[in-house]
């Protein structure tokens, strides 16, 4: 069975000022398995982010429903939302969301106290998670004190350090370098090779070459889909490459 | 030419960026506003002419310094965190190939459009306001008659010079930080965390000792009468203690929860206490100048209640009988015998009754009992006996009864016939509690009315400094607020802790005030007994009555502006 299946999503917007009506989604529907890394890619608004911002249950839909491991997203009631959202899923944003109040280390840990849990479990995980990504060494450190990449590492600890059925990416390396970009992409290849599940919204080839699927989106619409087969990278990459230039968008590097 | 085009860029530069102008432009306006009136107050006539002025006017100078010092501060604090929000602009200006002298030149016109604009409205706002204000406290307490509302020469004087310093100081320092940072630091500058000082630890320390010593000796210190020697420094210490307490021991204390990691580790504790963290770095210079100006308007009005309600009593303790009529020197016994008869008709053309008790006469004071003038202690010695009255060390002392009116006409005939009886000497030393309660009232209504007026500008200044920390909060606890929804916060917890945070920072200040309270409370009824007022109780009760009634006022302010925070963040 599946663990995340995407119903005939439709979001229509309702802007404030006029009547005007904005449509980011139509009819958008797939699944994705236990263990799959897919990467989903689309022109500048072509409704990535609220396709994203829905499976997060950040936001709903106008039609459609979203199902994680066979529960409805639309079944749950608002108030146990926040606890779903805590337990089920992990978010990585374009730019960080860490908390400049916290230090990395209780920036990552902020989801387990929120679960209330006990204080020897969450040292137990910060460490490990911690050193799989590299940053031992600054878990004491304040996010303003370090740098772009590793920001955006604490904040992959933090998604992933509750065990996450599936985890959510919006654009992480939209605001990092191509070296980080390679090491954090690396760094999802490993997650993903020990049974993750992962979503990635990006605007990169290289990125999505990294994945074992990959969605295209265009003007909210479902466009197309690649699977990576047995291909490694780089011819990965070239078919990705070439599957834009019909779309017509997105970047290459 | 050249020039012009600075002024035009820095014209249109406050045009566009209204939003973090305005803050500005309305603080310059009320903190210029407030202190001219005060300075206005402090050279008024009225207030030099009063008997016992002096004082009153030694305490309100003292009022305006720390104000004038307040001023100063808010405005750094306030350019400051306006200059912080445009350094990405002048980066880009950089970039823009403007150079840093020329991004100089812009700053000192921008900065000079908004103070001097600010002090012209300040002025405006003082006269309009401050009359308003002035006859609406006639009407509420009596004031001498032929008070008015002038604002002397002095006053503007005083005003336009401490906000000249405010604008060199601010341009300088505005103009050094646009010169010493490069046009990277600049633009990245915007969203950094704050570093600790680094003597945090005995900086907190020295706070906690001095405010205890201050405290400790306000309160076992007998003060010999008004001793503002003694209150002066006493009250700078604990200003002084205030600001490091709220900048460092509010730090440490919150370092040490965090330690505790059985406590720190649990959801509320956890948001709340490193929400605080930056809260506390942020405000903490408003919070203890919330403190002190809110215990400044508590000691002034409540001070001045005192003397209001207690004027009656402090009267009756300068006259332990309501009259009293010296008779000269030279005067023989015989003559004193006759005078008492005199007294008697006056007494009786007048419709009014003389009394004599001779029970009020204390010659020994009791066990235990504190020396105060109306329990005067009479050497027998010096008694005459005369039929009637009482005639003690060279006069008669009597009491009155009949209508106030009445009373007064009576010692105005004592007055007038006085001659009649001792002609070498006409002209007559008398002195009694009519005439003194009239003068009296006067004097410590227009004290009550000064006291009035103060807090009301004290408390324009606090509403403002509230007003303005929560707005530029709200927009940074917005931010903050989305990501621990994001994360998995639900919308309870969220209220939770925004509640206490916002309750501990605006709660903070006035516990922290009824707590000075306390301790000057001693101090200030010490005060008082230079004034004659020797009722502790209901010192303590104007004290009370002033912070019950200012907490009230504050939860007033608190409520409102809280409104506007939560607006901003839960949008
Ligand atoms: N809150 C909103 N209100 C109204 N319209 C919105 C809102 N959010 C997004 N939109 C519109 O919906 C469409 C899709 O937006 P979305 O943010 O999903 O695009 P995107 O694919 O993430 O783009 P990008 O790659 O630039 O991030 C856009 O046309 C956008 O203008
Ligand atoms: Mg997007």
């Amino acid at each position: 069975m599946s663990l995340l299946q995407v119903k005939g999503l439709g979001k229509v917007y309702n802007t404030k000022l006029g009547m005007r009506q904005c449509v980011a989604l139509k009819n958008v529907s797939f699944e994705v398995i236990e263990g799959e890394f897919v990467a989903i890619m689309g022109a500048s608004g072509s409704g990535k982010t609220t396709l994203l911002n829905i499976l997060a249950s950040l936001d709903k839909p106008t039609t459609g429903d979203v199902l994680l491991d066979g529960t409805s997203f639309a079944a749950i009631p608002d108030r146990e939302l926040s606890e779903f959202r805590r337990k089920h899923l992990g978010f990585v944003f374009q730019d960080f969301n860490l908390l400049d109040t916290f230090t990395l280390k209780d920036n990552i840990l902020l989801p387990l106290v929120l679960m209330q849990t006990p204080l020897k479990e969450m040292e137990n995980r910060v460490f490990p998670i911690a050193r799989q990504l590299g940053i031992s060494q600054l878990l004491n450190k304040y996010p303003y004190e370090v740098s772009g990449g590793e920001k955006q590492r604490a904040a992959i600890a933090r998604a992933v350090i509750t065990d996450p059925r599936i985890l959510l990416a919006d654009e992480p390396t939209g605001a990092l370098d191509s070296k980080s970009s390679a090491s954090l992409l690396n760094q999802f290849a490993d997650l993903h090779a020990i049974g993750k599940t992962i979503l990635m919204v990006t605007h990169s080839a290289m990125a999505a070459s990294y994945a074992s699927r990959v969605l295209f989106i265009s003007d909210g619409v479902l466009f197309s889909q690649l699977y990576r087969g047995e291909d490694a990278n780089k011819a990965f990459f070239d078919r990705i490459v070439a599957n834009l230039s019909i779309l017509g968008g997105g970047d290459i590097a | 030419m050249r020039r012009l085009f600075y002024f035009r860029l820095a014209l249109s530069n406050v045009r566009r960026s209204k939003i973090t102008y305005l803050p500005y432009l309305v603080a310059t306006a009320v903190m210029s506003g407030v202190f001219l009136l005060i300075a206005g107050l402090l050279f008024s006539k009225g207030m030099t002419n009063t008997p016992n002025g002096g004082t009153a006017q030694a305490l309100f100078a003292f009022g305006l310094v720390v104000f004038a010092l307040f001023t100063v501060l808010f405005m750094l604090y306030i350019n400051n965190f306006l200059i912080k929000r445009r350094k990405k602009e002048f980066g880009l200006y950089g970039i823009l190939g403007l150079d840093k002298r020329h991004v100089g030149r812009v700053l000192v016109w921008e900065n000079l459009f908004v103070i001097g604009g600010g002090v012209v409205c300040g002025i405006v706002i003082a006269l309009v306001f401050g009359r308003l204000l002035f006859l609406l406290l006639m009407k509420l307490i009596h004031v001498v008659p032929g008070s008015s509302f002038v604002i002397s020469f002095n006053a503007y004087a005083l005003m336009l010079g401490l906000f000249l310093l405010v604008f060199l100081i601010t341009t300088i320092s505005n103009v050094i930080r646009v010169h010493t940072a490069n046009p990277i630091a600049l633009l990245s500058s915007e969203k950094r965390g704050e570093k600790d000082k680094k003597a945090l630890v005995p900086l907190a320390v020295l706070g906690a000792l001095l405010l205890g010593g201050a405290y400790y000796y306000a309160w076992t210190t007998e003060i010999p009468g008004i001793a503002l020697g003694i209150f002066f420094p006493l009250a700078i210490v604990v200003i002084l203690a205030t600001f490091l307490l709220f900048l460092c021991g509010s730090i440490v204390v919150l370092k040490l929860l965090r330690m505790k990691k059985s406590l720190y580790y649990q959801p509320d504790h956890f948001v709340t206490i490193s929400g605080m963290f930056h809260r506390m770095r942020q405000n903490a210079r408003g919070l203890a100048t919330i403190c002190i100006l809110s215990t400044m308007l508590v000691v002034t009005v409540s001070g001045t209640l005192s003397l209001y309600l207690g004027r009656e009593e402090m009267t009756r303790g300068m006259y332990p009988f309501d009259a009293q009529v010296y008779v000269p020197e030279s005067a023989t016994e015989q003559q004193i015998i006759n005078y008492d008869a005199v007294l008697n008709r006056l007494a009786a053309q007048n419709n009014v009754t003389l009394r004599a008790d001779r029970s009020k006469l204390i010659t020994k004071l009791p066990e235990g009992e504190e020396f105060r003038r109306n329990n005067f202690v009479w050497d027998e010695s010096v008694f005459v006996d005369v039929p009637t009255l009482i005639f003690y060390d060279g006069s008669f002392r009597f009491d009155v009864s009949g209508t106030e009116e009445d009373c007064l006409v009576f010692i105005q005939a004592i007055r007038d016939h006085y001659s009649e009886s001792f002609s070498e000497t006409p002209n007559l030393i008398a002195s009694d509690i009519f005439t003194t309660r009239v003068q009296g009232y006067g004097f410590y209504g227009g004290l009550l009315f000064l006291g009035a007026f103060f807090a009301v500008l004290f408390l324009a200044v606090a509403v403002l400094i509230l007003y303005f920390k929560q707005v530029t909060e709200g927009y940074e606890d917005k931010e903050r607020f989305n990501i621990l929804q994001q994360v998995g916060m639900d919308d309870e917890q969220v209220k939770r802790t925004i509640n206490s945070q916002v309750l501990w920072v605006f709660f903070l200040p006035l516990a922290a005030t009824a707590l000075h309270m306390l301790f000057a409370s001693k101090i200030i009824a010490q005060m008082l007994r230079s004034f004659m007022l020797y009722d502790w109780g209901l010192v303590s009760l104007c004290i009370g009555g002033t912070l019950l009634a200012f907490t009230l006022l504050y939860f007033g302010i608190y409520r409102t502006t809280a409104r506007t925070y939560y607006r901003i963040v839960r949008r």
